[in-house]
């Protein structure tokens, strides 16, 4: 069929009735355009049909058909709007940046037309927007960019606010789910559609397969990779799936976290054996722990004290005593579901080696592990992410799809890729663990915090590792705690470590009981916080925020009346600080530009855009002159992008390799170079290469050893936020409106994707109060939160107005002196949003999300 | 046989003889083919001038073609003036790029959003199954009213804002029937309207407009857009000297089908429009709930839902 697209008239061999997004994609190339959601809820394949934008995943490709096409592509990259994104940082990972670019620019031009230069309200770009997600969280210069395109801000060029905006606002940055090499086939995981069951037999049927089966032969989890088969293409795959006969022996399975603990459920790991390869959600190693059933309690360090705490409190609470905050809390299994979901595309070259392109956060450890798994030496593993659509913890190992790419690539000898589909990432692309916490807290008469202790259970479905009050050991002082944590296992598919594994959990509980406490004394939520919070930097959050007018300002907890009811809550959030002591930057001068290189990767926190910074900044050198080249295991070692520990590892090696390079070059230019700026220098100094290095912290890491290069810093990182809702106590949603985030991190590397990013952790951290759960059918196990209308991901316009502050001193001994944020600034989000409804309302929601149904409940009994 | 487009209704009908299946915006089609839940071949109806467009008769009423994209239903001035209860609905339904694609006609014939039914695991009376999974598995989304062995409520906000206008629909071979009429009392799990195959919607007639009527949507969800309603509901009203003279009330996401209020509406005619009266009617429409396990919150949403709308529509002017 004949397509006009971007203004030229193409033939496209395509079927009429498939989705236009794979016409585009598959058919003509056009990668811009993402595919995401598949059914009309994300906007990711956004095109213009004759000017008017269209979900292409819901447009049959016959639509197409006599009408003017434009993708991202077609847009040129110098719209007002593809300036103003790229000006605002309207984007972190850029997965979803093509789509939201393409229905904001007919917007814009609309816009102009109608009302001439001005700028719209927030909720007029709200409406407008509504068909679009962002996972990252971007919103706020989403908003900041298509208001400042409307006033006609942006018809001129501007400095971009990261480095890479321009190939993402073009559609032109390639992801792994673009990668196409010539001769490649697609690849197709076939999964467990049993809970729990025992795999017989795989019979291939001449189709060439790969064995997932985990080493036992056992499913525990309904979407557990079994096997995968490779064709043509995607629909030829999956007609080859088809064609595959696996033999299963159903095994009974727990599917409820509520029945797992019940006398005579069935077993999730019944054998000694299995449970020691029992799957994890932990970040490393399993953690050591007892079983008894489904119920594995991790052996932690005991605490001192441990004894004394239990005792009080329970004094206290046959005493009836009112300083005594005792509740359980429990929080849902949250999906990351990154808007790019788990892809490989693999290929072994006629020397043996593999070039692996993955969507990951760890290049140098996924070469590692597949240098070890697949028993080639480590300098023949090319691990590539050039772009990564997101992560947020799920994307750090050799996941399935690597595993069924490579060994699909080797054995039918052709290049080979496989990307999750939507349901599939929502199902086995990672989640964060639920949990129920029972948490007591106990105050002296002198308000002093006198006993804590903690009970958790996690809820990682076939996985362990959840360890929810480890961060209990670390705040408040030194009072007397006893800390329990274990997981309960289900058949359900296991979590993953999730932005600041296990914090939003023990927050919900911990903050609100805190909150709680302030309440019960008579004192403000902030000041009983700085009593009891010994962490300076945090000392530091507190004064300004008791000084905000949004928290004088607040409301007297269960004062507010009539329909709509605010609120105003506070949290605190801790978090380790970590690095990676081995990182590197090279820089070499090449044709004049200086090239950066590490193998380190950027998944959305602007890792491209701190190096470019830190270099230039050093170098005195214009952006044209310096460039950015992560994404390969190649290049000397980078951190991975785990643990908040890129930033704060890159900053000081970019800045150490940028003095190398300033003194390499002086030196090369003799006594006439001494004075001469970096620029004048570079022409000459072709090939002149240094590699910078991060310079141990002063007063050395809290461990003299790091494992797997993660050592783990001195002092905490710390967050305060305080947020206000407005409650319908009608029909009772509840809007996030305003959120002050306080970040104690020290040096700011990068200012536009570090505000960005501490937004985004607010508005995964409102996802995660209000919206988002997953659900599970309890007869098979299987998920009914597998796509985007049913797992419901927050929206523009569930945006509050967002102010970041950065506390900058704390961190002086630390090289570089700035830690990461991207965990601490999302631990206690969702608990301040408890805090405010409970100050609009009076009723202290326990349970994670706030859903309608519950707050009507909550607030009417 | 493959995709087709026609470009006059004999066309249609002659490519739905020989087995084709409508297609308007493809919006819901698109997915459900690819989901294995429809097969082709497509008849694509968008190249039918005739089914296209609003017009007006001489009486001031509007007759709506069935391939009206939603965008330009929500966009019509005098539509606007005359339906401000369909404009309305019509506007706050799903996102613009669905609302621009997607027709008036393939939003009442869509399918319902189970999450069972769409999920290929699972089969149900809805995909030549037996049971409902739902009704013994999660169904928290599921009706407050219950009708019969499906649980899934009807998915058309358009066909609720149409019943509250007692609209009628045309269709090629069987002629007129009240838009009510094309989900009869939802007892039939195997579908989501009754129109027989090979049957095509034309247009919709709406009533005269009532002069002075006001009117307000609402729907309860927990994020600000693009969410399936827990629960919605429309009210129109008619007041003159502070009494409702008339009143049209309508409700979605609780049943089957989309409902007329009918006992809220006859506790609203002839009585001033106070808050009391109103929250008086709202609350009648809890009676006719039966929820089910996990529904039970929707009986309380679906009053107040109705009370906000009632509230908001005699509020103006
Ligand atoms: C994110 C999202 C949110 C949504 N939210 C809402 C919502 O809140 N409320 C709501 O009502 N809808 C909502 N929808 C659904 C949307 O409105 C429907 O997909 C759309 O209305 C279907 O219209 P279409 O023209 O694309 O139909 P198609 O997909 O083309 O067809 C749908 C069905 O109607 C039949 N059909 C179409 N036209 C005719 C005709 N003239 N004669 C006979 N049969 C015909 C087709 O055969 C098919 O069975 C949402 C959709 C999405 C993706
Ligand atoms: S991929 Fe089309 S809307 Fe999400
Ligand atoms: S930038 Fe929007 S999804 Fe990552």
């Amino acid at each position: 069929m004949k397509l006009t697209v971007n203004g030229a008239v193409t033939g496209v061999d395509a079927d009429p009735d498939e989705p236009a997004v794979r016409t585009l994609r598959d058919g003509l190339g056009l990668t811009g355009t993402k595919l995401v959601c598949g059914t009309g809820v994300c906007g990711a394949c956004t095109v213009q049909v004759d000017g008017v934008p269209r979900a292409s995943c819901i447009t049959p490709t016959a639509a197409l058909a006599d009408r003017e096409i434009t993708t991202v592509e077609g847009l040129g990259g110098e719209h007002p709007v593809q300036r103003a994104f790229a000006a605002h940082d309207a984007m972190q990972c850029g997965y979803c940046t093509p789509g939201f670019v393409v229905e904001a620019a007919a917007f814009v031009d609309g816009w102009r037309v109608e009302h001439g230069d001005t700028e719209p309200s927030r909720e007029q770009i709200a409406a407008a927007m509504a068909g679009h997600l962002c996972r990252c969280g971007a919103y706020q210069g989403i908003y900041a960019a298509i208001a400042a395109a409307c006033a006609g801000r942006h018809d001129e060029p501007a400095e971009p606010a990261r480095v890479d905006a321009a190939a993402k606002v073009t559609g032109a940055a390639r992801y792994t789910t673009d990668v196409r090499l010539p001769g490649q086939l697609e690849g197709v995981i076939i999964r467990s559609p049993h809970a729990h069951a025992r795999v017989d037999a795989i019979e291939a049927n001449g189709v060439p397969l790969v064995d997932l089966r985990p080493a036992d032969g056992v499913v525990r989890y309904a979407g557990q990779p079994v096997a995968a088969v490779a064709a043509a293409d995607h629909a030829a795959a999956t007609a080859a799936a088809a064609r595959v006969e696996v033999s299963y022996t159903p095994l009974a399975a727990v599917t409820e976290f509520g029945s797992a603990l019940a006398e005579g459920a069935p077993l999730v790991y019944d054998t000694e054996e299995s449970r020691k390869s029992a799957l994890s959600s932990a970040e490393g190693a399993n953690l050591p722990g007892r079983w008894q059933g489904n119920l594995h309690t991790t052996s932690g360090l005991p605490l001192p004290g441990g004894g004394t705490a239990e005792r009080r409190i329970e004094r206290a609470r046959r005493r009836g005593d009112q300083r005594l905050v005792s509740a359980v809390y429990t929080t849902a299994v949250q999906v990351h579901s990154a808007l790019e979901p788990h892809a490989s595309v693999a290929r072994f070259d006629d020397a043996g080696h593999l070039h692996l392109y993955i969507s990951t956060q760890r290049v140098s450890a996924v070469a590692d592990a597949a240098a070890e798994r697949w028993k080639l030496p480590r300098e023949q593993v090319h691990v590539v992410a050039e772009h990564v659509g997101g992560g947020f913890g799920a994307k750090a190992n050799l996941t399935a799809d690597a595993v069924a790419a490579v060994e699909l690539a080797r054995l039918t000898g052709s290049p080979v890729r496989v990307v999750l589909d939507r349901a599939e990432e929502l199902t086995d692309g990672g989640s964060r663990p639920g949990s129920r916490t029972e948490l007591s807290l106990l105050a002296d008469e002198r308000g002093r915090l006198a006993a804590l202790t903690v009970d958790a259970q996690g809820d990682g479905g076939a996985s362990t590792g959840s360890s929810v009050g480890l961060m209990a050991r670390l705040m408040y002082g030194t009072a007397p705690r006893r800390i329990r944590d274990s997981d309960v296992l289900t058949n359900l598919p296991p979590g993953a470590p999730f932005r600041a594994p296990n914090g939003p959990q023990l927050a919900w509980a911990l903050e609100q009981a805190v909150d709680e406490m302030a309440h019960r004394l008579g004192e403000d939520p902030i000041s009983l916080r700085r009593r009891w919070d010994g962490n300076p930097k945090r000392r530091a959050l507190y004064e300004t925020a008791a000084a905000l007018p949004l928290w004088t300002g607040r409301p007297a907890t269960g004062s507010a009346a009539g329909r709509f009811r605010r609120g105003v809550g506070v949290a605190a959030g801790n978090w380790l600080y970590m690095a990676s002591p081995k990182t590197q930057v090279e820089l070499t001068v090449e044709r004049g530009t200086v090239v950066a290189r590490s193998a380190t990767q950027d998944l959305g926190t602007g890792l491209r855009t701190v190096i470019a910074n830190v270099v230039r900044e050093e170098l005195g050198l214009p952006a044209d002159r310096v460039r950015v080249e992560i994404g390969s295991s190649d290049h000397v070692p980078g951190p991975p992008s785990i643990g908040s520990r890129s930033t704060t590892s890159v900053g000081p090696a970019a800045h150490d390799a940028a003095v190398r390079l300033r003194t390499a070059l002086r030196e090369g230019a003799g006594t006439a170079g001494r004075e001469a700026p970096v620029a004048a220098l570079l022409d000459g100094a072709d090939g002149l290469r240094v590699t910078g290095r991060r310079a141990r912290d002063r007063g050395g890491y809290l461990l003299p050893f790091s494992v797997a290069d993660a050592a783990i810093g001195r002092g905490m990182s710390g967050a305060v936020h305080v947020t206000e809702v407005e409650v319908d106590t009608l029909l009772g949603s509840v809007r996030v409106t305003r959120v002050w985030g306080g970040l104690a991190i020290g040096r700011v590397y990068a200012q536009g994707p570090a505000r960005n990013q501490a937004e985004g952790a607010i508005i995964q951290g409102v996802g995660y109060a209000l919206f988002e759960q997953r659900r599970a059918d309890p007869a098979t196990g299987v998920l009914l939160t597998d796509n985007l209308e049913d797992y419901h991901l927050p929206g523009i316009g569930d945006t509050p107005e967002m102010e970041i502050h950065f506390h900058p001193d704390g961190w002086e001994y630390v090289t570089g002196g700035g830690v990461g944020l991207g965990e601490v600034s999302a631990v206690g989000v969702a608990a301040s949003v408890g805090n405010a409804v409970y100050n609009a309302t009076g009723w202290r929601p326990l349970d994670l999300p706030i859903r309608p149904d519950r707050l009507l409940e909550g607030i009417n009994r | 046989m493959s995709t087709t487009a026609p470009t006059s209704l004999d066309g249609v009908a002659e490519a739905l003889a020989s087995g084709g299946r409508p297609r308007a915006g493809g919006t819901d089609l698109t997915v459900l083919h690819r989901l294995g839940l429809a097969r082709g071949p497509y008849v694509d109806l968008g190249g039918v001038a005739a089914l296209g467009g609003v017009g007006w008769r001489a009486d001031g009423s509007a007759r709506i073609g069935a391939t009206t994209p939603i965008a330009e239903i929500a966009a019509d001035e005098r539509l606007r003036a005359a339906y401000p209860a369909l404009t309305a609905t019509a506007a706050a339904l799903a996102t613009p790029q669905v609302r621009a694609a997607a027709t008036l006609g393939g939003n009442l014939l869509q399918r319902n959003r189970c999450s069972y039914l769409r999920n290929p695991h699972f089969s149900c009376h809805q995909s030549g199954g037996t049971g409902c999974p739902a009704r013994t598995g999660v169904h928290a989304n599921g009706v407050a009213v219950d009708q019969g062995p499906c649980v899934a409520p009807h998915p058309s906000s358009l066909a609720m804002a149409l019943v509250g206008y007692g609209a009628t629909a045309e269709t090629r071979a069987r002629g007129t029937l009240a838009v009510a009429d094309l989900y009869g009392d939802g007892s039939d799990p195997t579908r989501d309207h009754l129109l027989p195959e090979g049957e095509v919607l034309l247009a919709v007639d709406l009533p005269v407009p009532e002069p002075g009527e006001r009117a307000a949507y609402r729907r309860a969800t927990a994020r600000t857009a693009a969410e399936w309603p827990l629960v919605e509901a429309v009210a129109r009203l008619v007041v003159t000297d502070g009494r409702v003279r008339a009143a049209g009330v309508a409700a979605g996401g609780v049943a089957r089908t989309p409902l007329r209020l009918t006992e809220v509406e006859q506790a609203l005619i002839g009585r001033p429009a106070d808050a009391a009266v109103l929250a008086a009617a709202a609350a009648l429409a809890a009676e006719r709930c039966r929820p089910l396990p996990q529904t039970g919150y929707k009986v309380g949403l679906l009053r107040d839902t109705v009370r906000d709308v009632l509230e908001r529509a005699a509020e103006q002017g």
